[in-house]
């Protein structure tokens, strides 16, 4: 009865995790995402723990571009834990446009962010937000690069552009 | 609470609803061993790793716990479970030290066998087992989840299921790396972990949840080196510093600084003073008071050995900085000078700054902070060194003292120039000191955690080498 050590069953295979959390992933997450990658309308989608700490679930999905708008959202989001607030880490999907080198067009890449700050927050949603990633990482499929991201700096649109462009991340 | 028998199928998904099961977390280490239930903020029962030994006519006698282990009992010696690498020596005596430091806060267990009641020599092992068998196991009803280093490894990784198991009666079990539960805690699936405690200063690269093993580095640069340190300054002060702890003070009157004390000192009858290692425990809690009120790290630029850009030494600088005053239990007090706050620290950073005698050598440049993080990046993937430096996590007790994180980040933008250093290191003394518990006791208590446990029938079924096999 016991299950695979922080596995998540995918197409009907059991799926080793590196760490053993497994927090469900509410359908829509997947379905939101694959609109966002197939039909190219959203530009990001925020993923959120809901208040039980349970189950990963849509916040927000977004059509507007703006970088600094999808940024203010992150640095102003919030959590609570035993009726204290503090700031709040996200999970978010941003498909990510840039400049081609040497003036080739555009190109597009779905990067996922997992946002933490550093200041702010209490130490249980940053906790169980880190250790409850990888389920949602697995459910994703097509993401290219992942950053994680725990000060404003980090998500600046420039800070990001350098990571994935680097292929370092 | 449930009676009977312990139970050998597999705990039922609905025992473990998240909030109804008391799952114990315990987080072992050289100067403390941490304890108390899942979910809690910060753990109930702090204790100290090392304990009390009485020799008596039927054995020694053995004490564990603040209340015991501080009174000068005749002949009563020191010692500690732990090795000086932080990992278990002693495992019978840190198993019944890990079960009183939870029976004795934390749980209403019956007292244990009477092999554990300290009456009886603990190096009788076949004595010990009977009793074990025959009586109810302290910890039938709770889940435990233990940490570890991240150089833990092999048969030593083994020990805590069994004990768990078996002398504890523990229907679940989880090992969990203590660098992996402070990355988290961060919020970071990936960091480098900077763990300053008292046997050793570690670095642990935790990338995606899991700690690349090669590249955990360590070294004995830490709170019982920087103590070490604080002794030499005293005793190669001119004069000597005194250091005497507070056991020996039978009364005392104020008298002005820096001259000899006049106080009244306790005798022990022949054959009943504490042995030797006691005075040294006890003189180890008047330095931590010093390290706590007095010690510093030289807030750069450079190296306290080094040149200032505007002529002079770094030393003559810190002359001009703040000094701190200390008096010893004793009545002896004096003036520190900031000089002496910095230097029993500074050789994390700069080994020839270190004070040595016959005992106790100069460290090498490879066991100082910033060589240990070269050597233990140097082991992981290039591609991944930018993100490790730009999420270093710092904690520990002994990493609590002023300017550390400062000095560090310094230290660090001289090794890797032009690289994003980014240093994260709570506020919150609570955090640094039990940042591995905690994160076990959040980990241990998220309801989706609770499929991922060591059952007893795996166990029963597996052995204990089913460790290696589940937790990395």
């Amino acid at each position: 009865m016991v299950s695979l050590p922080g596995s998540l069953k995918l197409a009907g295979r059991h799926v080793l995790t590196s760490w053993p959390s497994e927090v469900s992933v509410a359908p829509e997450c997947v379905s939101k995402f694959n609109e966002l990658k197939l039909k190219k309308e959203l530009k990001y989608i925020i993923y959120k723990l809901s208040d039980d700490y349970k189950e990963i679930v849509v916040e927000e999905t977004s059509t507007d571009p703006d970088w600094e708008t999808f940024q203010q959202k992150l640095m102003n989001a919030k959590s609570s834990h035993r009726g204290k607030e503090g700031a709040g880490p996200r999970y978010a999907v941003y498909d990510f446009q840039y400049e081609k080198e040497g003036g080739e067009g555009t190109r597009n890449k779905i990067v996922f962010i997992a946002w933490s700050p550093d200041e702010g927050t209490l130490i249980f949603p940053r906790m169980t937000y880190a250790s409850s990633k990888e389920s949602l990482k697995l459910a994703l499929t097509g993401v290219a690069n992942e950053v994680q991201a725990n000060r404003e700096d980090e998500i600046e649109y420039e800070t990001i552009l350098k990571d994935i462009t680097k292929g370092t991340r | 609470m449930a009676t009977g028998q312990a139970s050998t199928k597999p705990p039922d998904a609905n025992e473990y609803g998240g909030d109804e099961i008391s799952a114990l977390v315990l987080d072992p280490g050289y100067s403390t061993v941490r304890a108390g239930f899942a979910g809690e903020d910060v753990p109930k029962s702090v204790v100290p790793s090392y304990y009390g030994v009485i020799p008596t006519d039927s054995g020694n006698k053995i004490l564990f716990g603040d209340n015991s282990i501080h009174t000068p009992l005749p002949r009563i010696s020191i010692r500690n479970v732990m090795s000086k690498e932080g990992t278990v020596e002693d495992w019978d005596t840190a198993a019944n030290l890990w079960e009183y430091a939870i029976t004795s806060r934390l749980t209403n267990a019956k007292p244990g066998p009477l092999a554990y009641n300290g009456l009886n020599d603990t190096e009788n092992d076949d004595v010990k087992m009977e009793g074990v068998e025959e009586q109810e196991k302290p910890l039938r009803d709770n889940p435990i989840l233990m940490t570890e280093t991240g150089w833990n490894a092999g048969k030593d990784r083994e020990r805590g299921i069994e004990i768990a198991m078996e002398s504890w009666g523990s229907p679940a079990y989880w090992l969990a790396r203590n660098g992996v539960l402070t990355s988290f805690a961060a919020g970071k699936s990936s960091a480098l972990v900077v763990d300053l405690g008292a046997s050793s200063i570690s670095i642990t690269p935790v990338h995606d949840g899991l700690i690349l093993k090669k590249g955990v580095a360590r070294s004995p640069l830490a709170g019982n080196f920087i103590s070490q340190q604080i002794r030499l300054m005293f005793s190669q002060s001119q004069p000597p510093i005194p250091l005497t702890p507070h056991y020996l003070v039978a009364s005392k009157t104020p008298v002005d600084a820096g001259t000899p004390s006049q106080a009244t000192l306790r005798t022990f009858a022949p054959n009943t003073e504490p042995d030797h290692s006691f005075r040294l425990f006890q003189e180890e809690r008047v330095l931590t008071e010093f390290k706590e009120s007095v010690v510093a790290v030289w807030p750069g630029p450079g190296r306290l050995s080094g040149h200032a850009q505007s002529g002079g030494t770094n030393m003559d600088i810190a002359r001009q900085h703040p000094g701190k005053p200390f008096e010893m239990p004793d009545g002896w007090n004096q003036m520190f000078g900031a000089q002496d706050r910095y230097r029993p620290i500074e050789a994390l950073f700069d080994p020839k700054m270190a004070l040595s005698d016959a005992d106790n050598p100069q460290p090498s440049a490879s066991q100082t902070v910033g060589a240990l993080i070269q050597s233990s990046l140097s082991q992981v993937d290039v591609d991944i060194r930018p993100a490790l430096l730009a999420a270093v996590v710092v904690t520990g007790g002994s990493s609590l003292y002023q300017g550390f994180t400062d000095r560090l980040n310094q230290e660090l933008n001289l090794i890797y120039p032009g690289v994003r250093v980014r240093i994260n290191a709570s506020g919150n003394a609570v955090e640094r000191k039990f940042g591995s518990w905690i994160g076990g006791s959040i980990l241990a208590s998220l309801g989706t955690f609770h499929q991922m446990w060591i059952s007893k029938k795996e166990y029963d079924e597996q052995g204990p080498g089913i460790i290696e096999k589940r937790c990395k």
